[in-house]
């Protein structure tokens, strides 16, 4: 099936492979069903569903917390059932929402938990959750601490530092950051993503949050309830090919303009031509905004720094021979730069523009150019276009690989 | 009150002190010793707690004095003879509070330290009985207390620690002795219990200043900078309500 592609990555090993799992509880619920996915190594997969889909289950099978009842699942080429659950989970770091925080030991022994029992030094011990604490952005003031006196973000930080601590190559995170409000969440977020793109950790993280997965994922695996995988991919392949209606429903329907987050806006075509600077004479700014056949005309200063717009209602009242300089202009909101912002950015700072209009910048803050919705629309189409052939190339590779390599696991009967 | 009876017989009232002192305390600590492993397979193998508390319960509600008459054969007129009873009397109250200082251990925890790598004796060892301490402390206090102060009983069978005062203050018609005997009872029991409240203080400093199984021993956090001591939780929480 087309959309598990995203399953089977060309580059890297893969390091957790689970092959055919089934966890059906004694009562006879089926948490998994039949679930083949391979998490790359060094990659965060994410995975996302609805409360009991079983993805919190299918985490927990990995370090062993959980014995799948079928198939297998193999970590580095090794089955984790042959592996001796201590020195297996040793290996494994682990986060979850309600931290798990040892309440008895202070910040620097809850880090260094893993390091004690794998009998370092207590001294070694403590330098080492020391070295995380910085790592994580946590003062180290509050290494003596105990995990009730610090604050729910804080708390968070010490989890993941504490999952570190033994510098494990693999990651599991349970809905990390479900316990924080929303602006502590992402910016425990983007300290995760600053955190992976140093670390490298095969990462798999369990999340009921779309945006997360969207954000955070190298890959998302979007599961159905049942414990069926519906599709596996990267975040811009969900957003632009959902597999079925439950993926793109469960995605939202605002996904259309979610996706223009991976789209740059350098492709973006910027309009210079109703932009005058201040010395400019008003009867030259008329002039302009007729031979454009728009309302508006954007002023800017000799460093090309923009200025504001000036409306042809307003001009008209003036006197031709009067510089821009002098006249009346309206605000120009906020810019976005071409060279490091999304086609998102560009389409935002585009709608909120009094104009209909948005300023492109560049590092300087000097004006590149003007956005519209024919420029927009042409932006998107012409990345959509991009991304349809770079798809068809993924896929055919694939399916070459495939044909050399017999099954892939990647492949699931949803 | 003849207070000049007092120093005429400190002997006999240092004499009678020690011996309560150690009846008492040596009940409730071989009571805390065998409630420990008792509570924590009670707290392992559920079935096996109803059973081992009916027990418990059943032996509470025997008369001390039949204990000892039943003892005597055995043990004769020993401290032993005392100390059996008071030691399951102990037993009865601190079982129910390991378990429950146990189970009171969060889920969240327990599940972490696992998936730490943390092997069941040593989850048990370093995470459990530390979280259950101060709930397993605090039933401690109630079992150290209560047999200083029923080792008085056991002069019933002469064995009886400061409770000698009582029944001689009586045939003599002396009140001065059980004045005595009484105030160096609670003396005694509030002595012991303070050294438990400071155990408490050194082994559970993570609670500041909380009672007994507060909200900080059974785990629960608040998202909020705390920069004073968690607030006092209800009783109710003695009783491990877990969350």
């Amino acid at each position: 099936m087309a959309a598990f592609r995203g399953a089977t990555f060309a580059e890297g090993i893969a390091v957790i492979i689970f092959e055919y799992v089934t966890k059906r509880y004694p009562g006879g619920t089926l948490a998994v069903d039949d679930l083949s996915l391979e998490v790359p190594d060094g990659k965060i997969m994410i995975l996302v569903g609805p409360s009991g889909c079983g993805k919190t289950t299918t985490l927990r099978m990995v370090n062993r917390l959980v014995e799948p009842t079928g198939g297998r699942i193999l970590l580095d080429g090794r089955d984790v059932a042959q592996a001796h659950p201590v020195a297996l989970r040793r290996g494994i770091g682990y986060v979850v929402q309600q931290t798990g925080l040892f309440p008895h030991r202070t910040v620097e022994d809850n880090i260094a938990t893993v390091p004690l029992l794998n009998g370092w030094r207590r001294a070694t011990a403590r330098a080492r959750a020391r070295e995380l604490m910085d790592l994580v952005g946590l003062d180290g003031a509050l290494a003596r601490r105990y995990p009730q006196q610090l604050s729910g973000g804080q708390q968070q930080r010490v989890g993941v530092a504490r999952a570190l601590a033994a510098d494990p190559p693999v990651l599991l995170m349970d809905e990390p950051f479900s316990a924080v409000d929303p602006i502590i969440r992402s910016s425990l977020q983007d300290e995760l993503i600053r955190l992976q793109a140093g670390l490298r950790k095969t990462v798999v993280l369990v999340t009921h949050d779309v945006e997360e997965a969207i954000k955070v994922g190298d890959l998302v695996a979007v599961y159905r309830p049942g414990g069926h995988l519906a599709q596996v991919g990267t975040p811009e392949r969900l957003l632009a090919f959902p597999a079925d209606d439950y993926v793109e429903a469960f995605i939202g329907f605002d996904r259309g303009i979610r996706r223009l987050s991976f789209f740059p806006a350098g492709g973006l075509d910027l309009g210079l031509e109703a932009v005058l600077g201040e010395q400019d004479t008003v009867a030259e700014a008329m002039q302009v905004a007729k031979s454009v056949g728009q309302p508006w005309v954007l002023v800017i200063d000799p460093e090309r720094k923009p200025l504001g717009w000036a409306a042809t209602a307003q001009l008209e009242l003036l006197p031709g021979e009067r510089a821009l300089s002098g006249v009346p202009l309206t605000g120009y909101g906020h810019t976005f730069r071409p060279g490091a912002d999304s086609l998102r950015a560009a389409l935002d700072a585009t709608v909120l523009s009094r104009t209909g209009q948005a300023i492109g910048v560049d590092e300087e803050g000097r004006v590149l150019g003007v956005t519209s919705f024919d420029r927009l629309r042409t932006a998107i189409r012409a990345a959509e276009e991009a991304e349809a052939e770079e798809a068809e190339a993924e896929e055919a590779e694939a399916e070459e690989a495939e044909a050399g390599a017999g099954p892939v696991p990647g492949e699931t009967r949803a | 009150m003849v207070w000049s009876w007092i120093p005429g017989n400190l002997g006999l009232i240092g004499q009678l002190t020690r011996q309560n002192a150690y009846i008492g305390i040596v009940s409730a600590v071989v009571g805390l010793v065998i409630a420990v492993p008792l509570g924590i397979a009670s707290a392992r193998w559920r079935w096996l707690y109803p059973p081992v508390l009916s027990a418990a319960n059943v032996i509470y509600a025997l008369p001390s004095l039949a204990l000892f008459v039943a003892l005597i054969d055995y043990t004769g007129l020993s401290d032993i003879t005392v100390i059996i009873p008071l030691t399951l009397f102990s037993l009865v109250v601190i079982l129910p509070n390991v378990v429950d200082g146990l189970r009171s251990v969060p889920d969240d925890v327990r599940q972490a330290a696992t998936a730490m790598g943390f092997g069941p004796l040593r989850r048990l060892v370093q995470v459990e009985l530390p979280l259950a301490a101060p709930v397993i402390i605090a039933g401690t206090r109630v079992a150290t207390v209560s047999s200083i102060s029923l080792v008085s009983v056991g002069q019933l069978i002469g064995v009886g620690g400061l409770g000698y005062l009582f029944t001689d203050g009586l045939d003599r018609d002396f009140p001065t002795e059980i004045y005595v005997g009484l105030i160096l009872i609670i003396v005694l029991a509030l002595a012991c219990d303070l050294l438990l409240v400071l155990a408490r203080r050194l082994l559970t400093p993570w609670q500041r200043g909380g009672p007994d199984g507060d909200a900080a021993a059974a785990g629960l956090t608040s998202p909020a900078v705390r920069a004073e001591p968690p607030p006092r939780a209800a009783p109710a929480a003695l009783h491990g309500s877990t969350p």
